[in-house]
């Protein structure tokens, strides 16, 4: 489609060379102009959906679905429509890799995109033969391959997603199959529905709490005491954080952190694809405990399944009058790292790019539109009706005394039975490798993720530390985030698996401030730089990250490098 | 300072108050930390992004970025050390391995390369790899991209701060630029990552004044592919003010080899270092090879014709060449002649609102007392005259109740009439600032603008119905009780007859008239009077109408029936259009008043400036503008001295006004360039830009400041003061002044305004009128207690519903209004002459609304024919949204396609200013016509 500012841009295209530029074109005013029917189609798709600012994100979603990219006069039409500037939109629409920006004259996307995951599970599994051999045998025209970050199916790796269609286990052929066979909408797994879950007793703390029998003060008491941490990755003590936020002047608000994309951590995907609704009480329980005016979920947009079981479900709950219409409000991530950082999910529940912000001051204080705002993990959700439950005993006592509680370890890589283990805080790997039925036939144990991505690469011999939050850990510059354990045995390269981590953290780097920024696409080039490595050049980058990133993603990126140029030295 | 804390700041006690910065602390203390994304300037907020400004808090893991951390009680913060030092050093490297070498670089000498030079860095021999190149594509062109006139990107010197950003979009809200992309591919990006000549940007600058590094680059300052700065120091820099709108930005004018290399924004009370595209890039046409360098007397072979177009002639073709003791003579003659032939009232003057006070004070001095007549009169006729009746009638004061920046302490502002994002854009900054803090915008205009986007309720009204629109908002307000019945009570006259006349103005009754729903007109109404603080702003859309005076009676007892003047964040404030408009009138270049106001009808008054310029005076009115063409017609007034005024092209029915000027029997035009006007000139004498001259301007806010030479003269040209001194002299008055400052000294005199203001004290400040005593401040907000009226009232005065004097019809079926563009300025006659400016709004066109021009069978980039029932003109057609159906905009700077040609020349009674804004037209496509031939 050429429209008038491709060609004027065509024609404007000699006057470049010159210093003075050309005189503009006076038939019109400054600018892309709005086109009639993309803003029809603007309006017809937007509907009598409210056209607040931050529900762009959403809106955008909905001309992507439609139009399989979001063309210029459409993001025109948009800013229109919603009163923003074009930039305002563009600037939100090129940050996520889930949306195609297409110019005039540019190509729109094919009507499939098939989605490989290339993180360090899939990478050990084949997912480079799987993309090379799908690109080789597609019509582009028809089929786009893209490559895709961490998608959360890592005990199934290599993981794919056709259209909407998450497939794990995938070869070229399956792919190609599924392809040919129209194989591409979302398919739901077994799940405990509402009716399923009370039927079991589910939603009696929530009753409970809302009939007065619990108080605010005893359930957080409660969770203090039960060592509940936040398992997004960071730990924090949960009672304690319910407790802050509670003490600062509402209204306040509450966020749901599902935007977990840490490479190697799927058992949020495993709670909300099997039984939703702990998670969905705790939420509740938790905004009544903090008086929280609504609740925003932030779903990943790599999980369509989960996201479909949470549409129908807090549909459910609203049906079922245990949550108020509009009190749990979901948005769909579009493909960002970062915004799994708290700080930067909130900056996209506002609608916006997902830039972590500054600390202080801290979410707790000056959260979701500059109010303060409880924000939780899934999992962290999922234990706190059970815990009500059960009691303190029964959490605790399913660790020890220096590691109390039972976590949601996502065990991958060369393991016999790779899945979510449900083990004592503080399990170590080699306990976990045990749970998942030993090491994959042939391998034999060389090294490990203790904590996804960031959280360092170990080598066998430190196969004994307790997987917890600091300890041990710490004090090999490595810590457990969201217990994400992958597992590496010596068919396994240690220079590839940094560098695939590296290369996701240039990737998911969100470009705000310098150290992560250039800091990530250095260490990547410098490791790349053949014989004779700066290893100097790299430590001074990882030491300006780690002091000088605004946010964990920076200060952690350099963690696979560091260790890999101490434990594993003959693999450069 | 109250509520202070301590911390301890390099091993030193320091107190500071809880919302200061660590690098606001240290600044003060003397300890100088680096940035790069933080701009120590009014506007901008610390973003905290580059981290070159870390420091170690003791007790926290990581470093802190000093611009954006706020100190705490007992905070212990080190500046230096090993860790510090490292950190901030390797930003540095970081940065530089991404960009040229220093000596290679867009901009070697900007911020950054000074910052790294302090870490021995200079770009050569890097240990850390590049990025990779950016894709050379259709968009980015590789990251140089020179499509804007004014403006050079290289983002091969980007950092990535988003400086650009924030100017862009959180200093003046302009919302063009904005960070795209994400990780190491993130850069600034315009619109949906356009070229930034074809992208909405509206080339303020204000980007190119935040960038640290050169990535975005005044290309006056570079070399020939606008890669690299090359002027890397100034001969002089001179503070100064913007010679455009009456904003009254101040200036810095930066010069090299006596031409104007860049001009930057300075820390004004109205612009705090903002500018917009006229005052940042608008500079050259002081420097235009079309400059007058000669006196010019009238060849006896061209005969005078009102039908003349001189557009393609040299000034050579009409005139010849003469030394300056005979065209002064000549031109003081032709006056002194026409005076003792006739009388004084044979001779009428036009100034100029571009000029300085002093030389406004002069030029009406000289046809006052030289002439004994008061026909003296200037483009304020064509501006607000009306608004000024109504305000005199009103409130007593034609002058503004408040600064437009108390916008930014308004909860609701309205403004009607008025584009200022077009024609006053850095106070629209404002505006829109305060829509981002809270403030609720009513926007009013027949036309969609630009504030549009940012209000609260966009009201598109039709043209020609502001009374009817008002009263119903009046109407609403008095019925549903929202009147402060405590300051009628205590503050306004003529309530009463106000209740009794808007009866009939319900708004349901009037929301088919002005094509707004009822239940909007109420709500804005509402809006406005429950909130704690509303001001209204308007422009010559309330003013340019046959019934401009009543439109300004409505807004006028808007505020007093709410008590919304007075208080700050309250008032009244019509958008004063060029940079000396307020000043002009003050100084009395208005044929109604001698300086301050004092009407020349009071025998008291005038006898005191008879006595003090010691002759006597006209004891009538002069004549006003369109009255003066009239006049020459009608064979009553012969002679003119037109100074840096250019009717040929700003007044309304040109065919009209032209065949006046060439009647005239001796026409003096003092003027940097030939204008349309000097083509019917007998005697033209080359003058002075208002870069080359000394003076004091008054913007809108009454804000008096200096504007200073910073180029010479050009040729033989001279300084206007000192040319109407020599007139007056050879028209026999003894004038011995020494310089500006003596003039002022002397309008001081006379003008009580200027009290306490001495030019000393303007040489070191900006000061607003009134001033109560000695040093004090002057006085932001007026009327707080009551209004300069006989009896201390504002006094209300009803309007009636009047329909515009040409409506629509048959032959002449859509409705021609007239306005300004953003970069051109009046008459065009300087803003043609600036490169960027006329490469941005390169020809004259017509503006109607798609829908419409496909109605027609038009299309946009065609010639059409618009006429009316005084002409007809051709022009580009432009294809415009904000263009209502059923309407034409034409601006009026293009002497190819002159808006004036076709406007109604009828007067309000009041403020004899014509209806620019309303007149029966119609367009055919050029081809058609021809065709139909």
């Amino acid at each position: 489609m050429l429209d008038e500012s491709t060609l004027e841009k065509r024609g404007g295209g000699q006057d470049r060379q010159s210093k003075q530029g050309r005189k503009r074109n006076a038939a019109k005013p400054k600018g892309r102009q709005l086109d009639d029917q993309a803003l029809a189609d603007v309006r017809a798709l937007l509907a009598d959906r409210p056209r607040r600012h931050n529900l762009l994100i959403e809106h955008l979603h909905l001309i992507q679905d439609e139009y399989r990219g979001l063309s210029a006069a459409h993001i025109r039409a948009l800013a229109e429509e919603m009163r923003l500037s074009q930039v305002e939109i563009y600037e939100v629409a090129s940050f996520y890799d889930h949306f195609d920006v297409v110019k005039e004259g540019g190509p729109v996307p094919p009507p499939l995109t098939i989605r490989v995951c290339d993180s360090v599970a899939c990478m050990m599994a084949g997912a480079e033969t799987v993309i090379a051999e799908l690109e080789q045998g597609v019509d582009p025209t028809s089929i786009r391959i893209a490559r895709a970050p961490c998608m959360g199916a890592c005990d199934v790796a290599p993981a794919a997603r056709v259209g909407d269609r998450e497939v794990g286990h995938v070869t070229a052929s399956n792919i190609r199959d599924m392809a040919a066979n129209d194989e591409t909408n979302v398919i739901l797994p077994e799940y405990e529905t509402l009716a399923d879950h009370r039927a079991r007793g589910g939603y009696a703390q929530l009753e409970r709490l809302r009939a007065g029998k619990l108080t605010p003060d005893g359930i957080i008491d409660t969770l203090s005491d039960a060592s509940l941490r936040g398992m997004g990755g960071a730990g924090f003590p949960t009672g304690k954080k319910w407790s802050f936020v509670r003490a600062y002047e509402g209204p306040r608000l509450m966020t749901i952190n599902a935007d977990e994309g840490e490479p190697g951590t799927f058992k949020d995907r495993y709670y909300m694809e099997r039984t939703p609704h702990f998670m969905l009480e705790g939420a509740l329980i938790a905004a009544h405990c903090v008086e929280a005016e609504r609740i925003y979920l932030y779903m990943r947009d790599e999980y369509p399944a989960a996201i479909e079981i949470m549409r129908r479900e807090i549909a459910a709950l609203e049906e079922a009058g245990i949550a108020e219409r509009g009190f749990i409000e979901m948005r769909r991530g579009a493909g960002a790292y970062i915004c799994g950082e708290e700080s930067a999910m909130i900056e996209s529940i506002e609608g916006k790019r997902g830039l972590p912000r500054l600390r202080p001051p801290f979410i707790a204080e000056v959260g979701v539109f500059g109010r303060p705002t409880l924000n939780n993990n899934v999992e962290t959700l999922h234990w706190v009706p059970q815990i009500l439950e059960h009691g303190v005993e029964w959490f605790t006592g399913q660790g020890s005394q220096e590691h109390p509680g039972l976590r949601s370890y996502s065990v991958s890589g060369r393991v016999a039975k790779p899945g979510v283990v449900a083990a004592p805080a503080g399990s170590t790997v080699r306990e976990l490798i045990e749970l998942c039925g030993g090491m994959e036939e042939g391998h034999a144990f060389k090294a490990y993720l203790p904590g996804g991505a960031s959280g360092g690469i170990l080598p066998a011999a430190k196969g004994d530390v307790p997987l917890d939050f600091g300890g041990e850990l710490a004090e090999l510059n490595a810590f457990v985030g969201s217990h994400a354990i992958v597992v590496f045995s010596s068919a396994d390269s240690m220079r590839d698996v940094a560098l695939n981590l590296i290369d996701f953290f240039t990737h998911e780097s969100c470009g705000q401030c310098t150290p992560c920024r250039g800091g990530t696409e250095k260490l990547g080039k410098l490791l790349r730089s053949g014989q004779r490595l700066d290893e100097e050049a790299i430590r001074d980058l990882e030491q300006v990250m780690r002091d000088a990133s605004i946010c964990g993603l920076g200060q952690a990126a350099p963690n696979p490098v560091n260790h890999l140029l101490t434990y594993f030295r003959e693999d450069l | 300072m109250t509520n202070t804390l301590a911390f301890t700041l390099d091993g030193t006690t320091v107190s500071a108050a809880p919302d200061e910065t660590i690098w606001e602390v240290a600044k003060r203390e003397g300890t100088r930390i680096p940035h790069l994304c933080h701009l120590d300037k009014p506007g901008y907020r610390p973003d905290g992004n580059c981290r070159a400004c870390m420091v170690e808090v003791e007790g926290e893991r990581v470093l802190a970025a000093s611009c954006a951390r706020k100190v705490s009680e007992g905070m212990v913060v080190k500046t230096a050390g090993e860790r510090v030092e490292k950190s901030r050093a390797m930003v540095f490297e970081l940065l530089a391995a991404d960009m040229k070498a220093r000596d290679e670089a867009a901009d070697g000498t900007s911020s950054f390369w000074q910052w790294a030079e302090s870490f021995g860095i200079d770009g050569r021999d890097q240990r850390l790899p590049g990025s990779d190149p950016l894709d050379a594509d259709a968009d980015t062109d590789a990251g140089h991209d020179t499509t804007n006139p004014a403006i050079a990107v290289n983002l091969d010197a980007c950092i990535a701060c988003n400086l650009c950003v924030r100017a862009c979009r959180e200093v003046q809200v302009n919302d063009v630029l904005g960070m795209g992309e994400r990780g190491h591919h993130a850069i600034p990006v315009f619109d949906i990552h356009d070229p930034m000549g074809f992208s909405t940007c509206v080339t303020c600058g204000e980007c190119v004044q935040a960038c640290p590094t050169g990535a975005l680059s005044e290309k006056t300052m570079m070399n020939a592919d606008a890669t690299k700065v090359v002027v890397e120091e100034f001969d002089a820099s001179t503070d100064s003010v913007c010679p455009f709108c009456g904003v009254g930005c101040l200036t810095t004018v930066h010069t090299k080899d006596d031409k104007i290399v860049r001009v930057d924004g300075r820390d004004g009370p109205a612009n705090e270092n903002r500018l917009c595209v006229k005052g940042r890039f608008g500079f050259d046409y002081a420097m235009s090879p079309e400059r007058l360098t000669k006196p010019l007397i009238r060849r006896e072979d061209v005969p005078k014709d009102g039908a003349m177009d001189a557009r393609f002639m040299k000034p050579s073709d009409i005139f010849r060449e003469a030394t300056w003791e005979e065209a002064l003579s000549v031109a003081a003659k032709g006056l002194t002649d026409t005076r003792d032939n006739h009388d004084g009232g044979a001779i009428a003057g036009f100034g100029s609102a571009k000029g300085s006070n002093e030389e406004a004070y002069l030029f009406q001095k000289f046809i006052r007392q030289g002439f004994g007549t008061n026909n003296v009169d200037h483009c304020t006729r064509l501006c607000h005259a009306s608004s000024v009746a109504a305000l005199l009638e009103g409130v007593g004061s034609g002058a503004v109740s408040a600064p437009f920046t108390d916008a930014m302490k308004a909860d609701c502002v309205i403004v009607i009439g008025a584009r200022p994002a077009t024609n006053h854009p850095v106070a629209a900054t404002y505006f829109k600032q305060a829509v981002k803090g809270g403030m609720k915008l009513v926007v009013m205009d027949p036309r969609g603008q630009d504030l549009f986007r940012h209000a609260e309720h966009a009201v598109q009204f039709k043209p020609g119905t502001d009374v009817a629109m008002l009263n119903a908002m009046i109407h609403t307000i008095i019925e549903e009780g929202l009147t402060d019945e405590q300051y009628i009570q205590a503050n306004a006259s003529g309530y009463d007859a106000l209740v009794e006349k808007v009866k009939d103005f319900a708004p349901e009754a009037m929301a088919q008239t002005c094509g707004v729903p009822a239940e909007t007109l109420r709500a804005v109404a509402r809006l406005y009077a429950r909130s704690e603080r509303s001001m209204i702003f308007w422009g010559m859309g309330i003013s340019q109408h046959t019934h401009g005076t009543d439109n300004s009676r409505c807004l006028i007892a808007l505020a007093l029936i709410t008590g919304h003047v007075g208080r700050p964040g309250t008032g009244l404030h019509p958008l004063r259009g060029q940079n000396n408009v307020q000043g002009a009138s003050d100084a009395g270049l208005i044929p109604m008043f001698f300086p301050d106001y004092r009407s020349v009808e009071s025998a008291d008054i005038r006898s005191g400036m008879e006595d003090f310029w010691g002759r006597s005076l006209d004891p009538k009115k002069g004549l006003t503008v369109v009255e003066t063409m009239d006049a020459i017609h009608a064979g009553d007034v012969k002679a003119m001295y037109i100074m840096g005024e250019n009717p040929a092209m700003s007044d309304p029915d040109q065919h009209h006004a032209r065949a006046a000027l060439a009647r005239l029997d001796h026409l003096v035009v003092q003027d940097i360039f030939l204008t349309e006007t000097c083509w019917h000139a007998d005697v033209v004498l080359p003058a002075s830009a208002h870069a080359e001259k000394l003076g004091t301007y008054s913007n809108t806010n009454r804000q008096v400041q200096i504007g200073r030479p910073a180029l010479p003269l050009p040729g033989n040209a001279r300084l206007d003061w000192e040319l109407i001194v020599e007139l007056a002299n050879r028209c026999g008055l003894n004038w011995t002044y020494s310089d500006v400052p003596d003039v002022y000294e002397e309008m001081r005199q006379v003008m009580a305004s200027l009290d306490y203001m001495p030019w000393d004290r303007l040489e070191r400040e900006t000061v607003t009128y009134p001033v109560k005593g000695e040093g004090e401040e002057g006085q932001a907000v007026i009327f707080g207690d009551g209004f300069p009226t006989e009896d201390s009232r504002g006094r209300i005065v009803p309007a009636d519903l009047r329909a515009p004097d040409e409506v629509p019809d048959e032959d002449y079926p859509m409705v021609l209004t007239t306005g300004r563009v953003l970069e051109h300025w009046h008459t065009g006659a300087m803003t043609r002459r600036a490169d960027v400016l006329d490469n941005i709004e390169p020809e004259g066109f017509a503006a109607m609304n798609p829908r419409e021009i496909d109605r027609l069978g038009l299309a946009a980039g065609d010639m059409v024919e618009v006429a009316t029932r005084r002409g007809t003109i051709e022009a580009l057609l432009r294809a415009d949204r904000e263009v209502a159906d059923g309407m034409i905009f034409i601006p009026f700077c293009f002497n190819e396609a002159p808006a004036n040609v076709l406007t109604n020349p009828m007067l309000d009674p009041y403020g004899k200013i014509p209806e620019f804004k309303f007149c029966a037209a119609r367009v055919v496509s050029a081809a058609q016509r021809e065709a139909a031939e």
